[in-house]
């Protein structure tokens, strides 16, 4: 129980001078000594912060609202359908453009390697062709992994958990810059035509999140260009819907899946949701997929034909020939078991080999030998699997894009080469789509058992690449085989296409890696272009989550809790209703008061040790035994924007500000304001004053300290809020609560556990 | 949907056909019958064909039967587009001209209506789009002159240098006795390299050629012909006579591949060692130092 005098100490904080606010807090509370501790799971990081998406509803912003009418909110609303075309196209135009740089340098790769191993097949010395794929492959990632470690490190990876994140609340910094779409282009591209184990697909999520996001506001901060459009829409809460519609189209754009991209964007991401908002995204996603459909034919040739609206293509499943049993059921389900079981087996690899990273492997340049090492790695297992395979298969009548011929008789190819001497898009088809007996059983299972762990490997890397394709790959080899010993041991029956186990396969691993259910079954179904395979695909990716969330939890989640970031799930953790917000609180808060002193702000928003972005504003009352109530919330950035306006009480009355504040100011300064380090105050205007009144938001939403965590949690996370005020029944400001504080409690193995903070 | 359109005038016609013989007396043949209606002028579709379209008819059966005579005799080796060429740019013109023939009289009597629509079955059009298919399946388009009369000069040329190794082959096999072990070909291989590396240098050309004039899937093959010959070939010569080995050297790529396998491995290991591992700060948070938290939380579980 908190005790009167503690009470009367917060009530104090609000008047006294920060400086003393901390050395009391020294004599009162004996600080440790920070502690040093290797990095672990179970923290949550200072670098990250919410997005605001609960509008400050203050008086300037009031004053807007009132000021449009009902037809500029309508010219609002179409400017919204317009944003969200023009996601669709340049989502679009950026998949083809990745697509198409892809397959001409990756051919070009190929064909080179191809023509040395050809010529140093008859005259010996394929050692050389090794070094030269070995060297090429390095050399390309090298490029790939540079720009990345060096230029942007947030566009590692696939972007999916950092999308995540940013749909979820949490603001990743660089996560939406126009740099990090560049780089993540390039770094695709490179890290494909580089041959790892790695999908292009992943990453068109975060593009169109990136381009999302960069339209809705109708300038580049990192150009500095304003183009003086959208204006109305730059604010967190607008953005956010963009960046769902843009994650919508960049699935829709990987896929040819559409409503794949608009569920996916319901599932993963946007926690706040309507009708308008669902169709809006809808329209952008078909947007996109169109506009990559009708490019690549334009490219490919056939104008007009629209029969590649994705980037990876499953190719038809024809229903006759591959159609499906009820008998098959259970076996189907069976390979979801097992898809989750190897899911679960390659997040918990991935999980140690990320934290050894995250610990060891942390300076740039070692990520990028790290890289680099791998790449030489994958071309070699790649090399020496299709040196000692044996395994040939007639040239004539099949479709191979590189006939490796090696050791096989003139007139066949080696058919290892099929899946490792291709871009891993092509060999997920080729797995799908190639007639029984293309692959004789060793060599699947060979192929399974390298790309697993390769793969494995290869995730967490310094280099953006989508985790996506390799499952999807190790899934249709692991399944393929299983679809070929089925009719081994039914001595053939008719039903055992391989090339549907493999479907099967690959959704499983799919499933049992990312675990995703909802939009993963919709992608699976509108890439394959098959409705009658929704159901086997929906219990076979719901077996997978089943089994593998028994082990791990999926890769997504364990790389953002990896980077410790403060992620609130859908519900509080199930445990937690006995705490209460007294007890999850921040305290004490600093406060500011309605009519406030510059200097005292300034000190407040320079001190380091307390990184804070919001402060309740209280009464300004002399006397310092009333009560100071609660009065409203203010920002660090609307206070940034008032001290560089020098909104000072006292030129006021002397006329020197020209004009007032209005909402504009404070929009032009977002996304990135300045810090304050940069806003010179004199000492003159340090002692004057500043009326926040104005500009505070006048009505937050608050707690009393009895709140159960849950209750706290949903009003948190249902309204997407920043800050959540604790008051006690004076309406005294008592703590306050932010994500950091919520986020801590999570329900872990033995129960509910508690996350500390650290810096990092 | 031509089809479905003619067959209730077909229906029609039968019936008044039917109805007209009934009437008739009994033991009149049906043809006398026709051409006693055929003389009084009645429409409506008669048993028998014109004399014109009759000869075509038999043109046109006569030529698919000696088309498929020939694709069946040919088919191994594939010899087709070789030999059947002729016959088959014959029925094509056959079938152009029942399609376009036009009976002497008026427009509904025209040879092309009664031939190949007339009927559910459509046998006329069936055959030929056999053949067509066959043809196109078989791309042989490719290794004929561009007006389809005689071979291209370039698959002239490869079928030259084919029968050349051939000859080559045989000639070198027959100094050696039959009996000898299988490995034993050394002769072969040594004397036919040269003829043989033309032909497939030739085949591998010819191939690329092809892949860039053509862009549909179906101009990647070359035509049967050529293809089965090169099949032969090159399965006689690594297959049968074992004269391809490659240099398998197995040494240098085992110790390249471990050397790049083993690189990790250092580098991990160095990293591990040398490299100073990330200590993350902890932060005291500000909060109600209570125990309730942890008591609560450990009460749950105890």
């Amino acid at each position: 129980q908190l005790t009167p005098s503690s009470f009367l100490r917060i009530g104090q904080l609000s008047n006294v001078d920060l400086n003393e606010d901390i050395h009391e807090l020294e004599t009162e509370v004996p600080r440790q000594r920070p502690n040093e501790i290797p990095h672990n799971e179970k923290l949550l990081s200072l670098k990250y912060e919410s997005l605001d998406y609960d509008n400050s509803e203050n008086q300037l912003f009031l004053e807007e609202e009132r000021r449009i009418n009902h037809a500029a909110f309508r010219t609002v609303e179409i400017k919204r359908w317009v944003i969200c075309a023009m996601i669709g196209i340049l989502t679009g135009l950026v998949a083809c453009f990745i697509d198409i740089v892809v397959e001409n340098l990756a051919g070009l790769k190929y064909r080179v390697v191809k023509d040395n191993i050809d010529k140093f097949t008859a005259k010996g010395g394929l050692s050389f062709s090794l070094l030269l794929w070995a060297t090429l492959n390095a050399s390309v990632v090298m490029v790939g992994s540079l720009i990345v470690a060096f230029i942007e490190p947030v566009a590692a990876g696939s972007g999916i958990p950092q999308i995540k994140c940013y749909l979820n609340g949490v603001k990743i910094p660089h996560v939406v810059r126009l740099k990090t779409l560049v780089i993540k282009v390039c770094g695709v591209i490179l890290s494909v035509v580089g041959g790892l184990a790695v999908g292009k697909e992943g990453p068109m999520i975060h593009s169109g999140s990136v381009i999302a996001a960069g339209i809705s506001q109708g300038r580049s901060t990192s150009l500095k260009r304003d183009f003086k459009i959208f204006e109305y829409f730059r604010r967190d809460t607008e953005k956010r819907d963009f960046v769902s519609a843009g994650a919508a189209a960049g699935v829709s754009a990987a896929f040819g899946a559409p409503v794949g991209g608009v569920l996916f964007s319901l599932e993963e991401g946007a926690s706040f949701w309507n009708q308008f908002l669902t169709w809006r995204i809808f329209f952008a996603s078909m947007i996109s997929t169109f506009t990559l459909n009708s490019v690549l034919s334009v490219y490919h040739g056939n104008v007009w034909d629209l029969s590649s609206p994705g980037l990876i293509n499953f190719g038809r499943f024809d229903s006759e020939k591959m159609g499906y049993t009820i008998q098959e059921i259970p076996i189907f389900i069976f390979m979801g078991v097992v898809g989750g079981i190897l899911g679960a087996l390659f997040n918990a690899l991935n999980y140690w080999l990320t934290m050894f990273r995250i610990r060891y492997i942390h300076r740039p340049c070692l990520q990028v030998v790290e890289a680099m090492l791998v790449a030489a790695v994958t071309a070699t297992v790649g090399f020496v699997m299709i040196y000692c395979s044996r395994d040939c298969q007639p040239i004539q009548g099949s479709s191979v894009a590189y006939p490796l011929q090696l050791f096989c008789a003139d007139g066949e190819y080696n058919s290892m080469a099929t899946a490792f001497f291709n871009t891993p898009e092509k060999s997920v088809v080729n797995l799908f789509h190639d007639p029984p007996g293309s692959y004789n059983p060793m060599t699947l299972g060979m192929f399974t058992l390298m790309y697993f762990f390769l793969a494995c490997w290869t995730y967490g890397l310094t280099v953006s690449a989508g985790v996506f394709i390799p499952s999807l790959l190790i899934g249709a080899a692991w399944g393929r085989l299983f679809g070929i010993s089925l009719s081994y041991l039914t001595k053939g029956s008719i039903w055992a296409d391989p090339g549907k186990y493999a479907l099967m396969g690959a959704a499983a691993q799919l499933g049992g890696i990312v675990r995703m259910t909802l939009s993963l079954t919709v992608i699976m179904m509108e890439a394959t272009g098959n409705v009658t395979y929704g159901f086997p695909i929906m219990l076979v990716l719901m077996t997978a989550k089943i089994v593998g969330d028994y082990f791990v939890e999926g890769l997504y989640d364990m790389h953002i809790q990896l980077q410790s970031v403060p992620f609130l799930h859908w519900e509080a953790p199930v445990t937690s209703h006995s705490l209460t917000a007294r007890e999850v609180m921040s305290t004490p808060v600093t406060c500011l008061r309605r009519i406030e002193r510059v200097g005292t702000v300034v000190d407040i928003l320079s001190d380091t040790s307390s990184n804070h972005n919001g402060f309740p504003v209280v009464e300004s009352n002399p006397d310092t035994t009333q009560v100071a109530g609660l009065r409203g919330l203010i920002l660090r950035s609307q206070l940034i924007v008032l001290l560089k306006h020098k909104v000072f009480v006292e030129r006021a009355n002397l006329n020197l500000v020209q004009r007032r504040l209005k909402l504009k100011d404070f929009r032009d300064a977002y996304p990135r304001f300045p810090p304050i380090q940069s806003i010179h105050v004199s000492q003159d205007e340090r002692e004057c004053m500043i009326d926040l009144s104005e500009f505070m938001n006048p009505s937050p939403y608050t707690v009393p300290q009895e709140a159960s965590l849950p209750r706290v949690f949903k009003l948190f996370r249902a309204l997407g809020l920043r800050h959540l005020v604790v008051v006690d029944n004076r309406n005294e400001v008592v703590g306050m609560v932010t994500r950091k504080d919520l986020a801590r409690y999570r329900l872990g193995k033995e129960g509910l556990e508690e996350l500390s903070l650290a810096q990092t | 949907c031509l089809r479905r359109a003619l067959l209730p005038a077909l229906a029609l016609s039968l019936a008044l056909l039917g109805l007209v013989a009934a009437a008739g007396p009994r033991q009149t043949p049906v043809l006398e019958l026709a051409e006693e209606l055929w003389s009084a002028g009645l429409p409506g579709d008669l048993p028998e064909l014109e004399p014109e379209c009759r000869s075509l008819l038999a043109a046109f059966a006569e030529g698919s039967a000696a088309l498929t005579g020939c694709l069946g005799r040919r088919a191994r080796p594939v010899r087709l587009c070789q030999g059947c060429h002729g016959h088959y740019r014959r029925l094509l013109a056959q079938y152009s001209s029942i399609a376009r023939a036009v009976g002497n009289s008026s427009e509904s009597h025209n040879c092309a209506k009664s031939i190949l629509t007339s009927d559910r079955l459509q046998i006329v059009v069936t055959l030929s789009e056999f053949f067509n298919e066959t043809w196109e399946a078989a791309n042989c388009a490719n290794c004929l002159k561009n007006n389809s009369e005689g071979l291209s000069n370039s698959t002239e040329e490869f079928l030259d240098l084919f029968n050349k190794s051939l000859t080559c082959f045989e000639h070198n096999l027959q100094g050696q006795a039959i009996d000898l072990s299988p490995n034993n070909y050394t002769e072969v291989c040594k004397n036919c390299n040269e003829t043989y590396t033309k032909l497939n240098d030739l085949y591998n050309h010819l191939q690329r050629m092809n892949r860039q004039g053509g862009e549909s899937v179906h101009s990647a093959h070359l035509c049967i012909d050529v293809e089965d010959a090169m099949n032969i070939t090159r399965k006689l010569w690594s297959r049968t006579f074992n004269c391809s080995l490659p240099c398998s050297d197995t040494v240098p790529v085992i110790a390249v591949s471990s050397f790049i396998l083993f690189l990790p491995i250092v580098f991990y290991l160095s990293s591990f060692l040398h490299s100073k591992q990330k200590k993350r700060i902890l932060i005291l948070p500000k909060r109600i130092q209570s125990n309730a938290n942890l008591v609560n939380i450990q009460e749950k579980y105890s």
